[in-house]
Order: structure tokens, then sequence, then C-alpha cells
């Protein structure tokens, strides 16, 4: 018996059993209430300032939000819909957008990123729906042209970030980096894309049954590609504003392949799509990230960090299954 | 009558499809107009010792393509075949030789491991694509504490066996085929074969029937580490140290060779031979830039060009009216 069906049979109708059902539509609580624990815990363990923490957690926060929000878009349309070119697109992003910027200006170097973003996305598109590739082979050869056209601009790259740019992708608010503020807002703006637009719920509902979108006269196509779009467009812009962050090099992206998949269903999206989540990106890259920062203030080492990270993800994902399986 | 006539091709039992064989036979030409090319570059590249040196490098991909293969028969996906291969190989690299019961029972641990995966995933009906991402990060923490840097050797026989030369066949050839011909006989001469096929395309009718889909995922996925044992040991015999990191792209072109060789996401396809086919050709693509003096930055960017134009090539073949 699942620990849910014993706890269903323990809560009374009324009052509790309200909080089970709140709970059930809202899954992202358990990717919050984890990373709760976990900053709890950096407090008492590390007795130290649990302000800095978050504040050390929420500077990283931003590029693996952004790229979880497009990685949540792809995965909500479903069919195993994913996007594998996500982290070789934000390593060529970073380096050709550094370049661009310093030589041409902030503008055409943000401009350019989204163009590489733009033109990876096209190309995933067509291959997945003029070619019928599948997503997970189409996305990943992508990638790897992208992830070439990186190592081609990282031979001999010598720019240095803008001055102006730095001060703005480290900036802070109080103790709250500028950009995970704006990452707060582009949360609600996509959440508010998903649920409360058209064509939010069309993404949805292509995810959920798409020959039944299809007969109901959504443009499948189109929703799908928009997806794509989107997830380039943010992986794009992610990578330029990590570059700025860190020195571009040319594993930039490499933690980003597994982790914008993770943060995703950490957050109480669906893997096989149609139910997104999107406060839960930001409960799952909370969770990842003070799980580091946790692992790190117990000076466990880099490679064991992988070991609970990993185990961590099995765990908190077999008990939500059993949670939302009815 | 003229219906009748119409009909007659499949009334008279004999379903050819043109179209169906040139999508299938497109890795296999792709492979072959690969090794044209080298031949054209280089005039030794087909002989004996020419494709020990282009394809030694293949056989751990194609090994880790037949461990992948196992679980997207399923209609699974594994994405810690990479990780997996790493693991088996610094293991190899730093106690095969000195210390080789520790090596064996590790193997014969991650066997188990991988069982239990698809234990996890078949009893609490969680995706495969989770679990297998989570057991990712799990492999990659265990190599990096058993070699935190890249080191360790190989056991001379084992760089012995892989540089072997075997009479007529060179020794990447010979393993392919061996390889491919065990994965062959174990999904279609054996009995139980038939039932790790129907798991991925009907596992209800599989468990009606009265077997069992836990036994049979499994079996699956414990063979899918067994062939990722043997993958990371080949790699260890070619490379000759141990890199927890090195193979981690191992996972998706695996994914990729399966693909390209016929297998389908969906499950119920085994195709040993398409995906050693399909390794086979995305690994040649390294080899083949260098004959051709082309920069190692672009080699990926080549993969990924030869993935998209067979399976878009494939999908055009098909689409193709008569």
């Amino acid at each position: 018996m699942t620990a849910r069906a014993i706890a269903a049979r323990r809560l009374p109708p009324g009052g509790l059993g309200h909080a089970r059902d709140w709970l059930e539509e809202h899954p992202w609580i358990w990717s919050f209430m984890a990373a709760l624990l976990l900053w709890i815990a950096i407090g008492v363990i590390a007795g130290r300032g649990v302000g800095g923490t978050l504040t050390s957690a929420l500077r990283f926060a931003p590029f693996l939000i952004l790229v979880g929000i497009g990685q949540m878009f792809v995965i909500t349309t479903g069919y195993g819909a994913i996007d594998l070119s996500v982290p070789f697109l934000m390593t060529l992003t970073a380096f050709v957008g550094i370049d661009v910027m310093d030589h041409h200006g902030v503008a055409l170097g943000l401009a350019a990123s989204l163009g590489c973003g733009l033109a990876v996305a096209v190309a995933n598109v067509v291959a997945i729906e003029l070619f019928a590739v599948p997503p997970i082979v189409a996305t990943l050869a992508v990638g790897l042209m992208a992830q070439s056209a990186g190592n081609v601009r990282a031979s001999g790259f010598g720019a240095q970030v803008p001055d102006g740019f730095q001060s703005f992708v480290t900036a802070e608010v109080g103790p709250f980096p500028l950009l995970a503020l704006l990452c707060i807002a582009a949360a609600g703006l996509a959440g508010f894309v998903l649920h409360r637009t058209a064509f939010g719920r069309g993404v949805q509902a292509i995810g959920q049954n798409r020959r039944a979108a299809d007969l109901a006269g959504l443009r499948v196509n189109r929703l799908l590609a928009s997806a794509y779009l989107i997830s380039g467009l943010l992986a794009g812009l992610s990578g330029v504003l990590l570059g700025a962050q860190v020195t571009p090099s040319l594993d930039l992206g490499d933690p980003y392949l597994l982790d914008s998949i993770a943060v995703v269903v950490l957050g109480g999206s669906l893997i096989q799509g149609g139910r997104s989540n999107v406060p839960g990106v930001w409960g799952g890259t909370l969770f990842l990230l003070l799980l580091v920062t946790l692992l790190g203030v117990l000076d466990i080492s880099l490679a064991a960090q992988n070991i609970v990270k990993g185990a961590l993800i099995i765990i908190v994902l077999a008990l939500a299954s059993s949670q939302s399986a009815t | 009558m003229t219906r009748a006539l119409r009909l007659s091709p499949r009334a008279t039992g004999i379903p050819f499809d043109w179209r169906e064989v040139l999508s299938g036979s497109l890795p296999a030409m792709a492979f072959a107009g690969m090794l044209i090319w080298a031949q054209a570059l280089e005039p030794a590249a087909l002989s004996y010792d020419g494709l020990q040196l282009l394809l030694l490098s293949a056989v751990p991909l194609l090994l880790a393509s037949l461990s992948q293969m196992f679980v997207i028969m399923l209609g699974d996906i594994d994405l810690g075949t990479g990780y997996l291969v790493g693991l088996v190989n610094v293991v190899t690299a730093r106690y095969l030789v000195g210390d080789p019961l520790i090596a064996l029972a590790i193997f014969v641990g991650l066997i188990a491991a991988y069982s239990a995966q698809a234990a996890l995933i078949q009893t609490r009906r969680i995706p495969s694509i989770i679990v297998t991402l989570g057991s990712s990060f799990i492999w990659l923490g265990l190599g990096l504490i058993i070699l935190p840097l890249p080191g360790g050797k190989a056991p001379g026989w084992l760089t012995d066996l892989l540089n072997a030369s075997p009479p007529i066949v060179p020794m990447p050839i010979l393993i392919a085929v061996v390889s491919a011909a065990v994965a062959y006989a174990i999904t279609y001469a054996l009995p139980y074969g038939a039932l790790m096929r129907g798991a991925g395309s009907n596992a209800d009718a599989i468990a009606r029937a009265g077997w069992s889909m836990l036994k049979v995922r499994m079996t699956c996925y414990a063979l899918a580490a067994l062939f990722g044992l043997f993958a990371g040991i080949a790699l260890t015999g070619i490379t000759a140290s141990g890199d927890a990191q090195a193979s981690a792209n191992y996972t998706l072109l695996a994914i990729a060779s399966v693909i390209l060789g016929g297998g389908e996401f969906s499950g119920g396809r085994s195709v040993p031979i398409g995906a050693t086919i399909g390794a086979l050709a995305i690994a040649l693509v390294g080899p083949l830039l260098g004959l051709m003096d082309v920069s190692s930055d672009y080699q990926t960017g080549a993969q990924g060009l030869v993935l998209l134009v067979v399976l878009a090539g494939r999908a055009l073949t098909r689409r193709v009216e008569l």
C-alpha cells in the first residue's frame, strides 16, 4: 500500500482532506518544502547567515530558471518532446554573445545570442516537423552542430565582458540579485502564458492528447514550434548571461543538460507532458542549488555530491509519483 | 479482376516494399559511403591494418549502443549509459589489474543496480528517463570517487586482445559481428527474447498471458548493464586509462545509434545489427575528418549532420509515392 493510500484513509473529510486536494493541485509545494528543509539544515549545520546562503544560491538560479522554463515548455508538448540542444546552445551563445558584445556593443551581443537561439530552435523544428526525426535525436543532432560552432568560436577567444553588462548581471538589490528578481517576473509571465492564454492552454492540450487537440482545431505544428522557439531563445539568453557571470568555457553549458530536465520534473511537471508547473521550476532550482550549498557546507566532495544529488532526485520523484498516482 | 490483380502482391504473401528496404539500409549506406570516402583519401584505409585503426575507437560506442538497445526495446530510455561506461572504465583501470575481485564485485553490483532500477520503474510506475537521470549522477559520482583524476592502466591481456590480429577479419569488425550476433541471438533465438520484444510493444498482453513484466524488465536492464560493462572494459583497453567523464557523450550517441539503426522510442523493436552499424557510422566520422585534415572542432557537428541526413533521408524515402 502506498503512503498516499494510507494517508488518504486516515484523513477525515473536511479540513485536512481539503489540504490534501490542494497539495495535489499544487505539486510545486513539495519542491519548495524540500528546498526550505535544505535551507534550514544549512542554517543549523553551518550556523552561518541564512540570508547569505540564499543570496549565493540565488546568484546562480537565473541561468537554470531560464533554461528550465524553456525546457518545461518543450516537455509540456509531450510525446517524447525534450530539448537536448540546450547545453550546447548555452556554450555557443556565451562565446558568440560576449564576443559580439565586446566588439559591437551590448545590444548587438544580446541580439546575436538570441539569433543563435533562434537558429538552433528553427533547425530543431525543421528536423522534428518536416523530417519526423524523434525530438531526442533531432535536438541532440542540432545540439552537436551548435557544439561544433561553439568549439570554432572558442579557439582564439579573448573578448572581455563589457563593464556595463557585467555589472548588470552581477547587480544586487538589497540582498537579492537583480537577475533573480527579473527571473521571478519571467516565471510569473511564463505562468500567465501557460495557464491563462489560449496559446498556453494549447501547448498543454497537445501534450495531453495531440490527436484530440488536432481534431479540436488547434494548430499543433505551430504550437510545437513555438515551444522549441521559447526554449531556444531562453537558453540563448541564459548562455550569454552565464558567460558574463563566469568566464566562457567549452563545458559551460554541460551541467544544464540534465539539470534543466531535473528542475522541470522536480517542480511537479509531468515528464510525459500535458501538465506543467511554473513555480515548480523555481522550487526545483532552489532545491538543486541549496543541495549543492549544503553538501559544500558539509565539506562533501564534488564526487559524493553527485551521488547524493542523483539519489535524492530518484527518492523525491519516487515519493512524488506515489503522491500523484491516483 | 483488376481488383484481384492489384491485391496480388499481398495475397501471394510477397509484401515487398522497396521504400522500407531503402530506408532501412540508409545507415549501412552512409557507413559504406564513409568507408569509400576514407579509401579515396587514404589508399590503405580499407586494408586489414587500416580498418583496425579506423574502427577500433568505435568498439565501446557500439557496445554502449547495444546496451541502450535493450532499454529502448522496452520503450524506456537510459540516460545513464555514458556515465555507467565511465564508471566501468575507471573500475577497470584502477582495480582489474591489482584487485580483480574488487572489480568483479563492482561489476556484479552494477548489474544488480540496473535490475533494481528496472524494478523501481516497473513497480512504482516512474518514467525510466527520471530514474536513469538520477542514477546517472550516481554513476558519475562513484566514478569520480574511484578515480578523481584520469589515470590507472589497462590490463595487458585486454590491450593485447583488442589489438589482436585474427585471420582475415580485423578485430573491431570481429567484435562488432560477434556482439551484434549475441544481442540478436538473445532477442530472436531465445524464447524469452520474444517476451523482451513484446514487452515494449504490448506490456499488457505479456502480463495477461501470465508472464511477469517485472522479470522481463529486470532482465533487459541487466543485459543493458552487461553490455555497458563490455563497453567500459573495451574503452579501457583502447585508451589505456580510466576517466569517469570521458564517455559522457556516449549516452546520447548510443540513443542516436539505436534510432539510426531502426529502433523506436515506443519500444518493441530489437535492432542489434542496425544499432551496431549506426554506432560504426557515427564513430567513423571522427577518423574520417582526421583523414580529411579537418579540425576536430567540427567532429560533433559532422556527427549531428550525419544523424540528421540519414534520419531525414529515411523520412523522405518513406514518404515518396510509387
